[in-house]
């Protein structure tokens, strides 16, 4: 009794996600961690309209280019990462990584000494 | 990965969080905005917006809709909550009906 083959589906033991982020947006994909990073890329063609040549992943926080014919396994780019989205710019040209990070974490924590409780 | 199957969550300060239907369904009030024939102020061309809900909680609950997705798949992990999103977090959870 074996397993039919058949593609995989995000139903397989082996799904997981990754944060795609720039400037103010960040894109949760789901994904299986065989998968290439030029189907990365397809799917994020479909969210933003821009065709994956004009697109650019960035593995955090060691922002390492990821290379689009190797599997996000073989590029150790595990669940819940953070990769960086950079667009071709008009000069042919990629833009540099910008990823906004909120500072309302950090401020307003000073509570009158309430943590002890 | 169709544009139709996502979702964008809006915090407080703005921010964008693009995340499948399927994940922000976890939360009842969500799927209710999203199901209902009535057009809700805060749902617009597939856009929730949370003028209450800071960045980093409403990025750190997209997490946990994802993580509860694959729970329920049978992978058992942990959850992480650093203890400083606590309240926030249970507040936000409140709200949404997660």
């Amino acid at each position: 009794m074996s397993q039919p083959s058949r593609p995989k589906s995000p139903d397989d033991q082996t799904v997981m996600y990754i944060r795609v982020k720039r400037n103010k947006t960040t894109y949760f994909l789901q994904c299986v961690p065989s998968e290439s990073i030029l189907q990365v890329k397809e799917k994020l063609e479909e969210l933003i309209d821009q065709p994956v040549n004009d697109q650019r992943l960035i593995l955090m926080p060691n922002r390492e280019v990821l290379d689009d014919s190797k599997s996000l396994a073989d590029q150790k780019v595990e669940n819940d990462a953070i990769i960086a989205l950079t667009l071709r710019k008009d000069d042919n040209e990629f833009e540099e990584v910008n990823i906004i990070r909120p500072n309302d974490f950090y401020q307003s924590r000073e509570t009158d000494g309430g943590s002890n409780w | 990965m169709k544009k139709e199957d996502t979702v964008k969550l809006i915090s407080a300060e703005g921010f964008e969080f693009v995340i499948d239907k399927k994940a922000a369904m976890v939360s009842q009030t969500i799927r209710n905005m999203l199901t209902s024939p009535v057009s809700f102020a805060e749902t617009e061309h597939g856009e929730v917006t949370f003028p209450e809900i800071s960045t980093t909680i409403l990025e750190k609950i997209c997490q946990y809709f994802y993580w509860s997705l694959q729970y329920a798949s049978g992978k058992e992990t942990e959850f992480h909550i650093e203890p400083e999103l606590t309240l926030e977090l249970i507040m936000a959870a409140d709200y949404l009906h997660t």
